[in-house]
């Protein structure tokens, strides 16, 4: 059974967005061919054969039985299902060398060391399995959304390339993704059986990658259920100082916690800064879908909403009150892990992505206690509410300038990329050379010194087979708690505003979110007074804010709200 | 019939060269076989320039366009002074020149002197073997990376750091120095002398070895002291130096820092650290809006340049080479 079928309701409306993109471009009103906007014969029809003709037929891939299996959540959520050990003989799936020798360049965002480019036994052994070359060239992936738009206005795009959706809002993505391959032809219906690995990608995944009603995106780390993070604690020091983890339910209660935990004179403080998660706890949409409706059922966008100015009262009194790292306060985000593995920081939030086995290694390198944990989802109210992100944030594009050919070739190179968990390519792609890169350490892969440098998450992140929680350096509780916590996660799971409908906003809005986010910054950090807020918030109201308003009323008139 | 053609004029086109005239241009081939090999040292430094400095230049049209990336210049279309119109006025833009007018000043006054002072401290010293070792470590924090060098500051000034734990565990009250946005300038100020000062001390330690140890010593068996050697001889003898170095300083004065005040940026909020390359990166690169990032650069361009003109001139007014000798 597809784990999606929960979801697969949301098709039609997405459909009906599929001329989202153009509508962005245009001002008003749709371009003829993206999307039916003819209302005259009812939308369910034609998006429904439209729908058929744009998304790849699914096939479940004859996957492993979980260890752990997925749990089902509200909203059609469910938890990623948990392998506590490789297959001792891992099956081939892919047939013959997928590729034909050809040659061709990838950026992809890398958020760590970039490993080196010649000598890599990893790049190596992976294009060798290929049969072609991706010259692979990670870039830092905290400044890329700075390096997009340089790439694109210098027309030096390569040939397959990584853009998450959350670099996208500076670069009018509707226009852009036209210099990119319409996956359409090759890849919609049954063309996707070519490609069996493909075909196992779910819908929803699929669904994120089609802008102006064509296929353009491969999917990359898709999930039944995308949290925009977790709160984490340090549960060895909680439980030295005596603080019950699983009595904090409130913000109220984490401020306790918070009085508790931190001792400057120690060096400790009890949190980083918490306040871009905070709409996990106070219930307002964080990126990309901004918007939440009141109680009239007006539109109302995060910034809008008593919760968000609650959300920052509460961060700023914990500024106030000495509880929050001061690097934190000076902005030094990128050595939060750092501080929370040496315990100068006991609370931080964070994404699910933070939490794994090569984060248990690292963090036991600085304490031999080191333990890290979530907390089960927080609210002011005792009904915590967590809105969803899309099913895939991040999509790789092929240029568009390459020859059907050459498509193929990707193509069948992407296949190989998304073999599922279990197999050997999946080893291969994820770990390198085996007695190089990795051994197999109590039935799971271990990376090794040598692979520890050379292999960084840089073909994953051209595609991926939906993807499980694996056991990493041998940390097998570490991937037991993860599911624990997300398996009671996903019953509060919901869909938000806009949920999966890949609305572009026009460019000329892009200039409105960082003057919110400098001010919000100002407040918490103690640089101006919280009375400030409604004055940055009239501007961008004037500024542009009611229009974009006006602009999702018209979206959710013509297409619904994706919930 | 057929026309006859009319008979060239019999004036020539173009006048005889006057004596004068072929003088110069013999005179010009003199001078350029005589200074040939220096010529061909400088072509490539040169063609640099007109590659990385000159082409881009062209790039400042998108100032004057409504530029999209995906059309290119060649394409976007042209609106005239209207992004000009829009950066004056954002009050941002105003608040990002005030800043970087602030911080060149105090820079300008506090940063300016030290590499002299520094030089003049260095070349009095006698001993060959401090001063080689002195220079080498004044001039190493160069070599730092600003990520690294401000990573330091935070590590020994921040809120966490080594002098606020001292004193936290002392029960003193805390200096909040890394976080201030009103002592800011003061903050960047003072990182830039940490880092480059030592940098800076090379022209004047050239310019206070080129001064005749003569004069020194004739002043010194006229029985002037330190203080009067170092007013009437060493000040006089690097002044042009100083007054090149300065010119050109305000032709640079607007470039504040930008990697520096991008860092620490977080840190003191936009108010204090934005300047107009910060405003150019943010609402150019960031924002995707290229064009109000060309104006506000080709506007620090310009005023630029006004600046160093300016230098220049009052240099030659007051009796000096400045940038090159009138």
């Amino acid at each position: 059974m597809n784990p999606f079928d929960g979801v697969r309701s949301d098709r039609r409306r997405f459909l009906e967005l599929a001329g989202l993109g153009a509508l962005a471009v245009a001002g008003s009103g749709l371009v003829a061919g993206c999307g039916d906007a003819k209302t005259s014969g009812g939308p369910g029809t034609t998006d429904k054969n439209q729908l058929k003709s744009i998304l790849p037929a699914y096939t479940a891939a004859a996957g492993l039985k979980p260890d752990i299996p997925s749990v089902q959540g509200t909203d059609g959520f469910f938890s990623t299902p948990v392998y506590l050990s490789y297959p001792a003989s891992p099956a081939t799936t892919a047939t013959g060398v997928p590729g034909k020798g050809g040659s061709y360049t990838a950026i992809t965002p890398l958020w760590g060391a970039i490993p080196a480019s010649t000598g890599n036994t990893y790049y190596d052994t992976v294009n060798q399995a290929l049969g072609a070359t991706l010259k692979m060239q990670p870039s830092d992936g905290v400044n890329y959304d700075k390096t997009l738009p340089t790439l694109f206005a210098g027309n030096k795009l390569p040939d397959w390339l990584m853009i998450p959706s959350w670099n996208m809002g500076n670069l009018g993505f509707a226009e852009a993704v036209n210099k990119f391959a319409d996956l359409g032809p090759y890849l919609s219906g049954d063309a996707v059986k070519a490609y069996p690995n493909l075909a196992a990608i779910p819908s929803t995944a699929w669904q994120c990658c089609i802008w102006n009603g064509k296929l353009f995106g491969l999917p990359v780390y898709y999930s039944g259920a995308t949290a925009g993070g977790a709160f984490y604690y340090r549960k060895d020091i909680l439980d030295k100082l005596g603080v019950r983890a699983d009595s904090i339910k409130t913000p109220d209660d984490l401020e306790a916690a918070g009085k508790q935990l931190t001792d400057a004179k120690a060096g400790r403080w009890a949190f980083g800064d918490l306040f871009d998660y905070l709409g996990l706890i106070y219930k307002y949409p964080g990126d990309p879908n901004k918007w939440a409706l009141d109680a009239s059922g007006k539109l109302v966008n995060r910034y809008e909403m008593p919760e968000f100015l609650e959300a920052l009262n509460w961060m700023t009194k914990q500024v106030k009150n000495g509880y929050v790292h001061p690097d934190a306060i000076a902005g030094k985000t990128d050595q939060g892990h750092q501080r929370f593995w040496s315990g100068k920081e006991v609370i931080q939030a964070d994404g699910t992505g933070s939490w794994n086995g090569g984060d248990a290694q690292s963090g036991k390198a600085a304490n031999p206690t080191y333990e890290r944990q979530a907390f089960k989802p927080l609210s002011t109210d005792g009904k915590p509410e967590i809105l969803m992100n899309a099913a895939a944030g991040m999509y790789s594009f092929l240029n568009g300038k390459l020859s059907a050919d050459q498509i193929k070739e990707c193509l069948s190179i992407a296949n190989y990329l998304a073999s599922p968990y279990g197999s050997a390519e999946f080893l291969t792609v994820n770990f390198g050379k085996q007695g190089v890169d990795y051994t197999m350490k109590d039935g799971n892969p271990q990376l090794t010194e040598k692979g520890s440098k050379e292999v960084a998450t840089t073909f994953q992140f051209l595609v991926t087979p939906i993807t499980p929680v694996p056991v990493q350096a041998g940390y097998v509780q570490v991937a037991k708690d993860y599911a624990a916590w997300e398996g009671d996660m996903v019953k509060y799971a919901k869909k938000p505003l806009f949920y999966g409908m890949n609305v572009t906003e026009p460019a000329q809005y892009a200039k409105l979110t960082q003057p919110m986010t400098d001010i919000c910054k100002d407040i918490r950090f103690g640089r101006k007074p919280v009375s400030a807020y409604q004055d940055a918030l009239k501007t961008w109201k004037a500024q542009g804010g009611d229009q974009l308003r006006a602009f999702y009323e018209d979206i959710r008139n013509k297409y619904g709200t994706g919930q | 019939m057929t026309a006859i053609p009319k008979a060239p004029p019999a004036v020539p086109a173009c006048p005889a060269p006057s004596v004068a005239g072929v003088r110069k241009r013999d005179e010009r081939r003199r001078r350029f076989r005589r200074d040939r090999a220096l010529l061909i040292m400088t072509a490539p430094a040169v063609l640099l320039l007109v590659v990385f400095n000159y082409v881009p230049m062209f790039g400042t049209a998108t100032a004057f366009q409504s530029y999209s990336i995906y059309a290119g210049f060649m394409h976007s279309p042209w609106t005239g002074l209207t992004t000009f119109r829009s950066l004056f006025a954002d009050p941002t833009f105003w608040s990002a020149l005030q800043n970087t007018l602030v911080l060149s000043l105090v820079q300008l006054v506090l940063f300016f002197p030290i590499p002299i002072a520094l030089a003049m401290l260095l070349n009095s010293i006698m001993s060959n073997k401090v001063r080689t070792v002195v220079q080498s470590i004044v001039y190493l924090p160069h070599f730092f990376s600003w990520v690294l060098a401000i990573t330091i500051f935070q590590e020994m000034l921040g809120g966490a750091g080594a002098l606020n734990q001292f004193l936290r565990q002392h029960g003193i009250a805390t200096w909040d120095i890394m976080t201030n946005p009103d002592t800011f300038k003061f903050l960047v100020t003072a990182q830039v002398v940490w880092k480059e000062a030592g940098w800076g001390i090379i022209v004047f330690l050239a310019a206070l070895a080129a001064i005749d140890q003569n004069l020194y010593e004739a002043a010194a068996v006229d029985g002037a002291g330190r203080w009067r050697r170092m007013w009437h001889i060493t000040l006089p003898g690097i002044r042009s130096i100083v007054v090149l170095m300065l010119v050109l300083r305000l032709g640079n004065i607007l470039t504040v820092g930008f990697e520096q005040l991008l860092i620490q940026r977080d840190a003191v909020g936009r108010d204090a650290s934005e300047v107009l390359d910060t405003y150019a990166f943010y609402y150019g690169v960031v924002n995707a809006n290229f064009s109000l990032g060309a104006a506000a650069s080709l506007f620090k361009g310009v005023l630029s340049l006004i600046l160093i003109l300016a230098a220049n001139k009052i240099a030659h007014l007051v009796g000096e080479d400045g940038l090159y000798r009138k």
